[in-house]
């Protein structure tokens, strides 16, 4: 589930507590499953990374446009085969529209963090037959960031985005307002705020010295080359990008990344070689024979940590959080009912139900004897949940028979229920997944039947 | 007797079991009421003591073949035992809860089918499991003497909600191998729960909806025979995932609607608390 920076201010526990409880990988162990043994879309976060909207960021509100993209992107029923059926979609390589520094899938995978779109998994017409994982892109500030794909093949955001869904994931052919909503959404995901960064690339006073020598390396011409310097490529004002692709010596032409935000972009290079700024340093330091001293690379590395951070770089999820981005996404059927649209009327019953789904599973049952407490309120807790996705099934189901005025009449009991839901869940939510001490005892179970299971 | 018309396919196992269940309620009844829900109820008690004695008999077979070190007929004993418990999933929550988290815990590394499935499917090993499967049939034991008790009665109410419900649960993500992963047999539990529904559905409510909304009640069997046929396949990543999921969705949507027409409460997170969910109207 995402949550926005406008919920990145969570109550009590969880705020506390997240800091101390490590995000531990959960792979798929099952060969009846989806995916293959091993693969891992960490998908169970308890910080997720923060999201930021320019409309917000200016005043505004979310459009139409923009909440239906942001419900597609969330939503497997846009892709087809493999990825659908594993209920996969944007948002589990883009988690929040950032990275996902931890997907991993065998045979698609070469490390943690990438991943080969041109293989045969998730669409055999696509497999290129060359192993050829890439890293998966952070999409924060993906306006100003094209020509899109690692070697900047695609001009048009929307060009893209079309590949992504029929192409990479054997979605169907998307409609016009499907592929204009998710551009909207994607060119509404901002760069996070970084008060280390002034707007047009300088660092400020609250950067560390070493960044502030790092900064002058950075401008400073390479030793051999006059002509060139990292801010040739990494252009301070212009998101550090050229919108060019070069040849740095990683096997063939490859766009120049942003800067902006990388700390939390790892691994790093097209194909995701490097883990750490100071890999990439010394990589850089070698191939152009910058002659940098070990406290130059450290001054860099400092620098590259500066205009690379972000203020607020994740959010704790929370039961609020989930109902509030919930009655985002649902919001659309305002629009899509009366309007007699069934394709996003179907669309949102899946993606909402399936989104709730989760939040529902976030409440241990009673055969989780991980967790102890609160059984009485966990059940009430899935019974709501429950609730909430039969009643929005039947929106699907009235609309899908023609009968939009009950689709509406649902629609409004289906809101109250969030009204009557919500409660519960929020009583149940000290029992919860939410909880990252109650997050810690279910994963901890999990992996002890994983050891067992040996 | 009341007819079960709802089946024009030869009679199936299971529809033998609702046929013979149907047939002991008349005995002792009369054949006028054996239709209403509360009769439905009672013949619904000797299906899952049935079930529950296959379970139990699955978990004796299971804990000879592991004193005996053959891993083969442990595992099919498991699975054998474990088809008993699934297909009465309607009430193994809503009625035996104490029991579903010492039978069926998850996740859970001591006790429970699932501890014995990661030793017994994935392990590949029969060590260490004396301890567990003793429990399981002890745990097995209390919940036939529940059941047993002659004070014991399904009552409509509860059991439309637990069917609902698994109707709900089977249009879970399965994505990540389902409820048996270890094993990779939770198609198997996918069948036995929407035969589970199926048995249910036809011994309690069928009749008496086809009288009152015979539309509706034609519309849950078509979506039952549906789900049947969306798991009737040969393990998770053969089924048709959506489908599923929409299907489980849309029976337990239509359950929803059909409550009223039973003269029950359409169930709601809640009702609990009001006190009067379980009486039947």
């Amino acid at each position: 589930m995402r949550s926005g920076l406008s919920q990145a201010i969570a109550g009590g526990f969880v705020a506390l507590a997240m800091a101390s409880v490590p995000v531990q990988a959960t792979p798929v162990i099952s060969r009846d499953a989806t995916l293959p043994i091993g693969s891992e879309l960490n998908e169970e976060l308890l910080n997720q990374p923060t999201e930021l909207f320019a409309a917000e960021q200016a005043g505004g509100k979310r459009s139409y446009l923009f909440n239906l993209g942001d419900m597609l992107f969330s939503s497997a029923s846009i892709f087809g085969g493999k990825a659908r059926d594993a209920g996969m979609s944007c948002n589990s390589c883009h988690q929040q529209g950032a990275s996902n520094p931890k997907l991993f899938v065998p045979g698609l995978s070469k490390k943690p963090g990438t991943f080969d779109t041109s293989g045969a998994l998730f669409n055999a017409k696509a497999d290129n037959g060359v192993f050829d994982p890439v890293t998966v892109p952070s999409l924060r500030g993906s306006k100003f960031l094209a020509p899109y794909g690692h070697d900047g093949r695609i001009a048009s955001l929307r060009e893209f985005i079309r590949n992504v869904v029929v192409n990479e994931f054997a979605g169907a052919e998307p409609s016009g307002q499907v592929l204009d909503a998710l551009v909207t959404y994607v060119n509404e995901i901002s760069f996070l705020p970084n008060e280390k960064m002034t707007p047009d690339g300088h660092l400020t006073a609250k950067a560390s010295d070493a960044a502030r020598r790092g900064e002058a390396l950075f401008n400073k011409p390479f030793r051999n080359n006059a002509s060139l310097s990292c801010a040739t490529c990494h252009q301070a004002d212009a998101a550090f990008i050229d919108r060019k692709v070069h040849d740095i010596g990683t096997g063939g032409y490859f766009k120049t990344k942003t800067l902006i935000n990388a700390k939390f972009n790892a691994p790093y290079f097209h194909d995701g070689r490097y883990d750490t700024f100071g890999e990439v340093v010394g990589y850089f330091d070698k191939h152009y024979d910058l002659g940098l001293t070990a406290a130059e690379q450290s001054d860099l590395i400092a620098y590259l940590d500066a205009v690379g951070d972000a203020d607020t770089p994740f959010t704790p999820n929370t039961v609020q959080a989930e109902v509030d981005e919930l009655t985002q996404f649902a919001s659309v059927l305002e629009v899509a009912i009366p309007a007699r649209d069934k394709e996003v009327i179907r669309l949102a019953v899946d993606s909402v139900g399936a989104e709730w789904r989760e939040v529902g599973e976030n409440f241990p049952d009673r055969r989780d004897t991980s967790v102890e407490g609160g059984v009485a309120e966990r059940m009430k807790a899935r019974a709501g949940v429950r609730d909430l996705v039969l009643s929005l099934r039947q929106v699907a189901m009235a609309a899908e028979a023609g009968d939009f005025a009950e689709a509406a009449r649902v629609y409004v009991q289906y809101q109250q229920t969030v009204a009557t839901v919500t409660p519960y869940l929020k009583t149940a939510e000290q029992w919860s997944l939410y909880n990252p001490q109650v997050h810690d005892k279910h994963f901890t179970a999990l992996r002890q039947l994983a050891e067992l299971a040996k | 007797m009341p007819s079960v018309s709802h089946h024009s396919a030869p009679l199936r196992p299971k529809a033998l079991a609702i046929a013979a269940a149907l047939f002991s309620c008349a005995l002792l009844s009369g054949a006028a009421q054996a239709a209403s829900m509360k009769d439905g109820a009672k013949a619904y008690k000797p299906f899952i003591a049935e079930n529950i004695g296959k379970a139990v008999a699955g978990a004796k077979e299971m804990q000879t073949a592991v004193k005996a070190g053959d891993l083969k007929a442990a595992q099919a004993a498991w699975i054998k035992s474990r088809k008993g418990w699934e297909v009465m999933e309607p009430v193994t929550g809503t009625y035996f809860g104490e029991f579903d988290k010492t039978i069926d815990p998850w996740p859970n590394a001591k006790t429970g089918y699932h501890a014995i499935e990661a030793v017994l499917f994935s392990a590949n090993k029969t060590e260490g499991l004396d301890a567990p499967i003793a429990e399981l049939l002890a745990n097995m034991d209390k919940f036939e003497k529940k059941l047993n008790d002659k004070k014991f009665a399904f009552a409509p109410q509860k059991l439309l909600e637990g069917t609902a419900n698994l109707a709900y649960e089977v249009g879970e993500e399965k994505s990540g191998g389902g409820e048996s992963p270890y094993a990779a047999t939770s198609i198997i539990d996918m069948q036995e729960n929407v035969e589970g529904i199926e048995v249910a559905w036809k011994l309690v409510f069928a009749d008496t909806l086809k009288k009152k909304d015979p539309k509706l009640a034609d519309l849950i069997h078509e979506r039952i025979s549906n789900l049947e046929k969306l798991v009737g396949v040969a393990d998770i990543k053969s089924m048709d995932a959506k489908k599923v999921h929409v299907g489980g969705e849309e029976l337990a949507a239509l359950m929803l609607q059909a409550a009223p027409k039973l003269g029950l409460k359409p169930f709601k997170v809640g009702d609990e608390d009001e006190g009067g969910a379980d009486k039947p109207k």
